[in-house]
């Protein structure tokens, strides 16, 4: 009964206006012309690119395109792992230490 | 053996030779509802006195000649008249509900890609010389059945349904049907008015803005669709069926004649009350 009250006053956000927009994404990727293989092995090497600068959380890695209306965009989201500064002190020490091991060898 | 056929036209005089136009139905999802159109589209075209060749290129999948209740009377197929094993004219079957409806049936043994395009072109061309109208049944899908049945179209009808799967796949058809120079018309099926007015259905103008395709019909989710199905008698034969006049209408625009798109509302309060209260 309360469940009937609440959605008559809440705008839900109607499935038709969803599915319309989810089409409309869907179909720039279709549209895009770059085949499933082609974005999966762009997803891969745009997440090597990042890497090399960041540490990144690749669970959370994602390609997508957003529609607006007169324009179409690629969207990267790439949730950057943060490291504490200690941490990243030990991290370089490390790096440190293989770097002498590598010069003695 | 001439039967007396009630409301259709005789057929008119038949075009030029070679001058029948070849639509194909597609969609690229199976079960929107393309064997059901092109049944129904070609009943509808012979009624309004087109002599009309519908033929089914779901080889191996063959249902055109269930819906059309032709199943019992089939002897050679598509293949059969490809591969020359019999004369094209006795592989086509009449309705039993009309002088000006033909069925060329699919093989049901062989597989989809025991005929090429050229095949295909081959036997269209036997058959323009004999028809006004020849609808092609497309198997679902883009592979080489798809390629078949859109070989030597000169228009096509693209069955979509209010759904996001269905209009996507119709999208991936459209791409293609204009790459071949195939000229795609949009038919919108199983809409049902009430949930696009609650919201909950993609409206006419919502797929229209997506495809962006010229519009040809829009048909009504109906029960009467089911039960012509189950008889093996075209709906456009009921008269009171709403997805019959829509039909009809469809396939006067297939035509040429100009009759405009029908206005689609929602049932009236008293009938959905109606509907509520179990009646």
């Amino acid at each position: 009964m309360f469940a009937t009250i609440r959605d008559l006053f809440q705008a839900r956000r109607k499935s038709n206006v969803v599915a319309k927009s989810r089409l409309q994404l869907v179909l720039v990727q279709d549209r895009a012309g770059l085949p499933n293989e082609e974005l999966a092995q762009f997803r891969r090497e745009m997440m090597e690119v990042i890497q090399k600068y960041f540490v990144i959380d690749e669970s959370g890695f994602d390609v997508n395109y957003q529609r607006t209306d007169d324009a179409t965009t690629l969207l990267i989201n790439s949730p950057i792992i943060v490291r504490r500064e200690s941490e990243k002190r030990d991290h370089e020490k490390e790096v440190e230490k293989e770097g002498q091991v590598s010069k003695k060898s | 053996m001439v039967e007396e056929i009630t409301g259709e036209k005789a057929s008119a005089a038949l075009p030029k030779k070679g001058q029948a136009q070849v639509v194909v139905v597609t969609s690229g999802k199976g079960g929107v509802g393309k064997t059901t159109t092109t049944a129904t589209l070609g009943a509808a075209l012979a009624l309004r006195g087109k002599r009309t060749l519908v033929i089914d290129a779901d080889i191996g999948l063959r249902n055109l000649d269930v819906i059309l209740g032709l199943e019992n009377r089939i002897v050679y197929n598509l293949v059969d008249v490809a591969r020359e094993t019999c004369k094209p004219t006795q592989a086509t079957i009449k309705s039993k509900k009309s002088n000006n409806l033909y069925l060329l049936p699919a093989s049901q043994t062989d597989d989809k890609d025991v005929i090429g395009e050229e095949d295909m072109r081959k036997v269209l061309a036997f058959f323009k010389r004999e028809f006004h109208f020849i609808l092609v049944d497309s198997p679902a899908g883009i592979e080489q059945g798809f390629r078949n049945a859109c070989a030597g179209a000169d228009r096509a009808v693209v069955v979509t349904t209010p759904e996001v799967s269905a209009i996507r796949d119709a999208d991936r058809v459209i791409g293609l049907l204009n790459s071949k120079g195939v000229e795609p018309m949009l038919l919108i099926n199983r809409l049902d008015p009430d949930l696009v007015r609650k919201g909950d259905m993609i409206s006419i103008t919502d797929v229209q803005d997506i495809l962006g395709v010229e519009l040809l019909g829009v048909v009504e989710r109906d029960d009467t669709i089911i039960i012509a199905a189950n008889n093996g008698e075209p709906v456009v034969y009921n008269s009171k069926s709403k997805a019959g006049q829509s039909f009809d209408r469809i396939a006067g625009r297939l035509s040429g004649e100009n009759i405009p798109l029908e206005h689609l509302a929602p049932k009236s309060i008293w009938h959905r009350l109606a509907r509520r209260l179990g009646a």
